[in-house]
């Protein structure tokens, strides 16, 4: 120990200046830093001009400064975006030469023309701030215009969904690039980035229900990847705003989302524990937290009967589309146990485990199915089917993969995911 | 605040600094240097001289003066504007003036050939902590971003690879690692803890054995936690064991730091702690966790994580604590089959789920039979249970022989 031995360091959970969010974003080259609110009057584009989804509250703002002005680092000073539509033209033009054009953005499917309605501003890896003109990037409320527009094609139903997921995916991807090199804190801005990452969980769920081809799994992979990037980012935006004694209504939704990404040790890059000591007590208290640490809770103590049937009960949309994937998990956790610890002499009955797995029964039953591809066999005695024990049969929990995934059989999910949420 | 002195005295404390400073270089005394570094320390001798330093406001001109003291212009000018900032209490500056003079002095270190001015550059690797620490809360409340600790810890990071040589000098990395720790810790960015870890256990120039035993101690406390967040409580138990076996008795309260983790992974694999180390300790909060074991009460361990919620959240045992449910559990069933025995030897083996709901339920614990099925089955899929459940009779049957085996140091089957 230290000679001059201190008390360990217990972090305030209210206090913002304990934290300091690990949550870097590693291709946005920095959390952003709230911008410098100079007298600069183009900076000032927060007008009225804004989507009915801005706040009763009107814009918020955070005025605070760049804290390295003062001891002359070299950081460039922020940017403020004033390219007015989604795409800027010089880029519009280029592509429309190189014939790089996405569907989306065909005027009436020429590949070859484009117009400002339809091309939007794609994710470039090649970028740095310092390259960066301000007439190519566009200001906040562009962007939220464009994020709208975007948003809305998740509902058309022209095309499969993986190409509307694949053009969404890079565009908003540019969206948030464009917001990182501005650096601003603010409800709008905030209010972006949880419908970014709404988007995301949309896809994680369509992509973990769709058929699992290689490119699909690739797909997945990325996806999760940007989700967990704007949730990372969304996360040190919230801790900014606290800093500014302001709080977003839907924190606590997303931080149980966070939750929900990582019941596995495997999904965690730091541990569980050490990132709830940094969660504000007003977001622990909450139901969404509750319910994901409960759901946390029978994930750790294997109880499949509430995990399934608190699922049912009480997640949200966006938490159901998270837990979805765990099911099959759980399932499999609760065929095994029943397999090894069950009566020898007494199949356990379908029924009764369809019951407990909330699995469809009626007509074809999706126990049984689950139970060959789970390598197990049921029989039946003239009374039911029953899933056999024997003690030997370990089921190996890595083949998660390629599992298929039978529905809960409940109508509440049902309704919930059968139409798309407001976004 | 900066009380009045005059011109002249604040010349003279300011000289006998500057004395006392190239003396201890010159006569390589590493504890002389060390007490003139320590900024935060809120001695009479630096808050004096930080008092004559706002007063004479031109100190740089006392350092030309001689070339005793220009030679470590550098490192003095900026020692002396940490100083007057701290004095001020401007903390941001004083820890980026601190930095620069740090940054110069280590410069230094490279070039003096023995270790004997370790203990000024731990003193160097706590300050620097310290301040940024402070200049972080200044930052945080004036609603900036906080990111002077994260610079501490690169700062640092650049020392330990001073230090990780051939030579004497390191045998300081280990503290100047522990400091680091204690940075990561903070900023949640622990798993930056893992290349200097990597670096301290496999690189052939470390000798574990050869570092002071307070830093191994430090070290093995730190790594120890960072495997209890990870679970892996067998190293847990080794390393916080180690670290508690080394710590001196008399620092008690180290201890009870060490055994704040040890305890959560002790229980996890089976070992109690007495009650009388729990209160010697004034680790009560466990008492009733430790209690709710011995006695299968799922209630009595429900209650006490609630009660002390806040606290086991905060030094990250609380998921630990919670997963002791399934030895609460093996622990209740238990006290029924015991009960059975006495009453009929012969049946005592089978036990229905619905005495077990009875009992949860007198422990105003509401769960329904196929929730106690399950729980038996989980059970006896991670072996704290040996026998098997028949659904249709609705009874678990144990085993005949240890149906309840003993974790005996290792953990519930994953």
């Amino acid at each position: 120990m230290a000679n001059r031995s201190r008390q360990l360091y217990q972090p305030r959970r209210n206090n913002s200046s304990s934290s300091y969010s690990s949550y870097s974003d590693s291709t946005q080259s920095k959390i952003p830093k709230a911008c410098n609110q100079n007298s600069n009057s183009s900076s000032i584009i927060y007008s009225n001009k804004t989507s009915s989804s801005s706040s009763k509250t009107g814009e918020f703002t955070s005025r605070i400064e760049n804290s390295n002005h003062t001891d002359g680092d070299q950081d460039p000073p922020n940017l403020i975006g004033t390219c007015p539509f989604m795409c800027p033209v010089g880029e519009r033009e280029r592509r429309e030469r190189l014939r790089d054009l996405a569907v989306f953005e065909r005027l009436h499917g020429n590949p070859a023309k484009t117009s400002p309605a339809l091309a939007v501003k794609k994710f470039s890896r090649t970028i740095s701030s310092k390259d960066m003109k301000a007439s190519d990037v566009r200001p906040v409320p562009v962007l939220e215009e464009t994020l709208n527009y975007l948003l809305d094609l998740l509902h058309s139903s022209d095309h499969p969904f993986d190409v509307v997921h694949d053009f969404i995916f890079d565009r908003t991807r540019s969206i948030r690039q464009d917001l990182s090199m501005q650096n601003i804190v603010s409800d709008q801005v905030i209010r972006m980035y949880e419908r970014m990452v709404k988007f995301h969980i949309i896809s994680y769920h369509h992509l973990h229900r769709s058929s699992q081809t290689p490119n699909t799994a690739s797909m997945s992979h990325l996806n999760l990847e940007q989700l967990m990037k704007a949730l990372t980012t969304l996360f040190s935006l919230y801790e900014v705003n606290r800093a500014s004694h302001s709080a977003s209504p839907n924190e606590a939704e997303f931080f149980s989302l966070y939750l929900l990404l990582h019941l596995s040790p495997d999904n965690q890059v730091e541990p569980l524990s050490l990132w709830f000591r940094r969660i504000p007590s007003s977001v622990m208290e909450s139901r969404a937290m509750s319910f994901a640490r409960r759901i946390l809770r029978y994930y750790r103590l294997g109880n499949y009967k509430r995990f399934i049937s608190t699922t049912e009960e009480e997640a949200s949309y966006l938490q159901y589309c998270i837990v979805e994937p765990y099911i099959s998990e759980v399932r499999k956790l609760a065929v095994s146990c029943i397999s090894y610890g069950g009566y020898k002499l007494q199949p356990y009955p379908v029924e009764h485990l369809s019951k407990i797995l909330m699995m469809k029964s009626f007509q074809e039953s999706d126990v049984e199915a689950f139970s060959v591809d789970c390598a197990l066999e049921t029989s039946d005695d003239g009374t039911g089917k029953g899933l056999v024990s024997t003690k030997q049969a370990v089921i190996n929990k890595t083949s998660k993969e390629h599992n298929k995934y039978y529905e809960l059989d409940s109508s509440r999910i049902e309704r919930l995911c059968a139409e798309l949420p407001a976004l | 605040m900066v009380a009045y002195i005059s011109m002249g005295e604040a010349h003279r404390r300011i000289t006998e600094y500057l004395t006392r400073f190239s003396d201890a270089i010159s006569s390589q005394d590493g504890k002389s240097l060390s007490r003139l570094l320590s900024v935060s320390s809120d001695s009479a001798v630096l808050l004096s001289l930080a008092d004559a330093l706002n007063t004479f406001q031109d100190a740089n001109r006392v350092i030309r003066q001689s070339e005793r003291f220009s030679q470590y212009g550098d490192i003095l000018l900026h020692v002396f504007r940490a100083l007057q900032s701290y004095r001020l209490k401007n903390l941001v500056e004083s820890y980026m003036a601190f930095e620069k003079a740090s940054n110069a002095i280590v410069q230094e270190f490279r070039n003096w050939e023995t270790a004997w001015a370790l203990e000024a550059l731990y003193v160097i690797a706590y300050e620097i902590r310290i301040l940024a620490e402070r200049a972080d809360m200044e930052l945080a409340s004036k609603g900036k971003t906080p990111e002077k600790l994260k610079g501490a810890g690169s700062f640092l990071m650049k020392v330990f690879g001073v230090l990780a040589g051939k030579g004497p000098k390191r045998v300081g990395a280990l503290y100047v690692t522990c400091q680091l720790f204690k940075i990561y810790f903070k900023l949640g960015t622990v798993h930056l803890c893992r290349s200097v870890i990597r670096s301290i256990e496999t690189a052939r120039i470390f000798d574990f054995e050869e570092f002071p035993v307070r830093d191994k101690v430090t070290y093995m406390y730190y790594t120890g936690r960072l495997e209890v967040y990870n679970e892996n409580f067998l190293a847990a138990d080794h390393k916080l064991s180690y670290a508690l076996t080394h710590c001196c008795t008399k620092k008690e309260a180290n201890i009870r730091m060490i055994l704040k983790y040890l305890v959560p992974v002790k229980l996890s694999i089976g070992i109690f702690p007495k009650t009388s180390l729990l209160e010697k300790f004034n680790l009560n909060e466990y008492k009733d966790v430790v209690l709710a074991l011995k006695r299968g009460d799922l209630r009595l361990l429900r209650h006490a994580l609630e009660e002390h919620e806040d606290r086991f959240l905060r030094s990250g045992v609380y998921l630990v604590l919670e997963k002791l449910e399934l030895q609460v559990y093996q622990r209740l069933v238990k006290k029924i089959y015991i009960i059975q025995k006495e009453r009929d030897l012969n049946r005592a083996h089978q036990i229905k789920l619905d005495v077990i709901v009875k009992a949860l339920r007198w422990l105003d614990i509401d769960m329904d039979v196929d929730e106690v099925e399950c729980i038996m089955a989980i059970l006896i899929y991670k072996n704290l249970m040996k026998g098997y459940f028949a659904h249709k009779s609705k009874v678990v049957v144990l085993s005949k022989q240890d149906p309840f085996p003993k974790l005996n140091g290792k953990p519930v089957n994953a």
